[in-house]
């Protein structure tokens, strides 16, 4: 769970404190159909991928988008060959500058977050987005 | 890591204080091969000038181990605080060791037994915590207590920004939260943080009975241990073990057992405390989500009269699915005891389906926020728990028995902590509660603690504003979701596994 954007004095602050610690997963051989009604279910933009209990890649809402529908696919299709398998990983120890940094380098708006060398998190860029969302939703809808 | 926890002292005169007890603690910070003791508070019985030189003479200046030690209320009395300073050190402070930080503040009031840990103190945990993040063990040691502790009567001097305490150890991942004040040694383990109350070593006030204890806890890279030792007495040892790591990914649901909308503090009236549309949106909302079952813990009503009452009932209606009630304060003051079994039914509400049985108990009293259930009524509540057969338990109740983050800590069941230990002890699965206005979840041990936001009134606490709960059960997980009641909106509070390996 994502529970707040960080504040600007915050920038050089540890990720450890904004990340979701609980992250959904899927199994390789899932159909991207599934994987796809489960990120509806759940309100989130990316899945673990598994394989035998190992973290063996990553897929996200714009995966589906770009390697499936507009390619033509067939949603039956598992989700291991979707999947991004290099992952860039963070430590948990950086900056949410630093991350951010990462992110914007390499153009990506998930990144799963590792300690003791074990993924233990995701920093997703649309979870801080939802945020802000989220509240400025609740300012505008005063009653 | 070995520590050795005391706590309690009490150092004093003979009427208070047994100083054979601490005789055995002080040989026992000898012979057992500790790296650090730790003393959370409560040194002298009064704070005064001989009972200070006192535990120079008879405690510290016989350790032969590095000690951290913070003052307790007792400390504080008639201006103890000064020779504190004077005979111990600073009451606050961080101890930085080679994979281990020890974070140590005093949460004490001066002449008054509560707690609070102030802004600039609060401040002072978190920059700590932030420096010493990357540390294997991270530790914080509070006089005061931040989760109720049972068998210690009523429950009144928690931390009054315990919520704030508590989200704040969570998020840093903190290892162990050291206490004592409650003279009742108990430990619960939390999403990851172990949080242990330390009888009270050589105090003569026990509780129940019990004799004066010490823990020994030992930490290494896989797990993390809490031994209670009795100084003398028939139960001698308690020893918790818990794994220093829990799972974070989740990937095998298993299929969906039972969907329940868990809410509060609707406020149905006529006033424009009453939030109208959100209450309404969220209805639309809730109906299409087909849940199972739809738990109100309580604040149905802005108050127990007709008017609210009836309104309440004329809106409740176009629920679609079945709906169970426990009341809160505000709901059966004025005629509201009455109204409410007119409008609602029972008190006391439960709900069965397949392998599933969900129990309402009242903690609701009349013309006061505060809540209890009694000692009558909790043992009716788990014998008759214990009589069902469904593999999948649920306590509702209003008042709130975890403390919430945003609120100044008086929602509490004034038993919570006797109420607490025996459903985590008797492996309820979850409990949802209503208090507060603020949503919130944990797993203690392996029971999840849900707090509901308040759905529809312009009373809440959240930023992300008024919102609700749905709690799926898979038939190997349990995940909480709140969703705003305005706009649908989802996030997730929490997966955990259920029936797993994992401890109490």
């Amino acid at each position: 769970m994502v529970e707040d954007f960080p504040k600007f004095h915050e920038i050089e602050s540890p990720i450890r404190t904004f990340i979701s610690k609980r992250v959904i997963g899927i199994d390789q051989n899932t159909s991207v159909q599934e994987a796809a009604k489960k990120m509806v279910e759940f309100n989130v933009s990316c899945l673990m991928v598994v394989k035998n209990d190992e973290i063996v890649g990553l897929i996200t809402n714009d995966d589906l988008k770009k390697r499936v529908i507009a390619k033509g696919r067939k949603p039956s299709i598992p989700v291991k060959e979707i999947m991004t398998s290099d992952l860039i990983t963070a430590d948990i120890g950086i900056s949410v500058k630093d991350a951010l940094e990462t992110m914007a380098t390499k153009n990506i708006k998930h990144l799963p977050v590792k300690e003791d060398n074990e993924i233990v998190g995701m920093l997703t860029f649309s979870d801080l987005i939802d945020v802000q969302k989220q509240k400025l939703e609740t300012h505008i809808s005063r009653e | 890591m070995k520590i050795l926890h005391i706590s309690d002292t009490h150092i004093g005169g003979a009427r208070y204080f047994d100083k054979k007890a601490l005789e055995h603690v002080v040989k026992e910070s000898k012979k057992g091969s500790y790296d650090l003791l730790i003393h959370s508070g409560d040194v002298t019985q009064e704070g005064k000038k001989r009972h200070y030189e006192n535990a120079d003479k008879i405690l510290f200046s016989r350790l032969e181990i590095p000690y951290v030690v913070i003052p307790g209320n007792h400390d504080k009395r008639s201006g103890g605080i000064a020779l504190y300073k004077e005979h111990i050190g600073s009451p606050n402070g961080v101890l930085e060791l080679e994979d281990s930080v020890i974070v140590h503040v005093d949460s004490g009031v001066q002449d008054s037994d509560m707690g609070r840990v102030g802004m600039i103190k609060f401040d002072m945990m978190r920059n700590a915590l932030r420096k010493y993040h990357k540390k294997s063990i991270k530790v914080v040691v509070l006089h005061h207590h931040t989760i109720p502790v049972p068998m210690a009567g009523r429950e009144r001097n928690v931390l009054s920004n315990a919520g704030d305490l508590l989200d704040l150890f969570l998020k840093f991942d903190v290892d162990l939260v050291l206490s004592g004040h409650r003279h009742y040694p108990n430990v619960y383990h939390i999403d990851g943080t172990v949080f242990v109350n330390a009888g009270t070593a050589s105090g003569k006030k026990t509780r129940y009975g019990d004799a004066n204890s010490y823990n020994v806890i030992h930490v290494d890279e896989k797990r993390l241990s809490v031994e209670t030792r009795r100084i003398s007495g028939e139960k001698d040892v308690d020893k918790k073990e818990y794994p220093r790591h829990e799972q974070r990914i989740f990937f095998d649901f298993g299929k969906r057992v039972f969907r329940i909308i868990h809410v509060s503090n609707t406020f149905i009236s006529t006033s424009n405390i009453f939030k109208r549309r959100h209450f309404f949106n969220a209805q639309d909302i809730i109906n299409s989500l087909k849940g199972d079952l739809l738990i109100h813990c309580g604040g149905i009503v802005k108050d127990g009269i007709p008017k609210d009452y009836d309104l309440a009932q004329k809106y409740m209606k176009e629920f679609d699915l079945p709906v169970v009630y426990s009341p809160a304060g505000r709901d059966i003051n004025y005629l509201g005891y009455d109204l409410y079994e007119d409008h609602f039914g029972d008190i006391d509400q439960d709900f069965t389906a397949d392998d599933v049985y969900i129990k309402g108990i009242s903690s609701a009293q009349y013309d006061t926020p505060e809540g209890i259930i009694g000692e009558v009524q909790r043992e009716r509540l788990f014998y008759q728990l214990n009589q069902r057969d469904e593999s999948f338990k649920c306590i509702f109740l209003h008042h709130n028995v975890l403390p919430i983050p945003h609120a100044r800590e008086k929602g509490l069941l004034e038993d919570s902590g006797d109420f607490l230990r025996e459903a985590v002890d008797e492996q309820v699965e979850l409990i949802l509660t209503g208090t507060s206005s603020h949503p919130f979840a944990a797993q203690v041990g392996k029971t999840v603690v849900v707090n509901a936001n308040s759905l529809s009134s312009i009373y809440q606490r959240s930023l992300f504003g008024n919102s609700f709960n749905v709690i799926d059960v898979y038939e190997k997980v349990l995940v909480v979701s709140e969703i705003s009641s305005l706009w649908g909106t989802r996030r997730t509070l929490g997966i955990w596994e259920r029936n797993n390996q994992s401890e109490q």
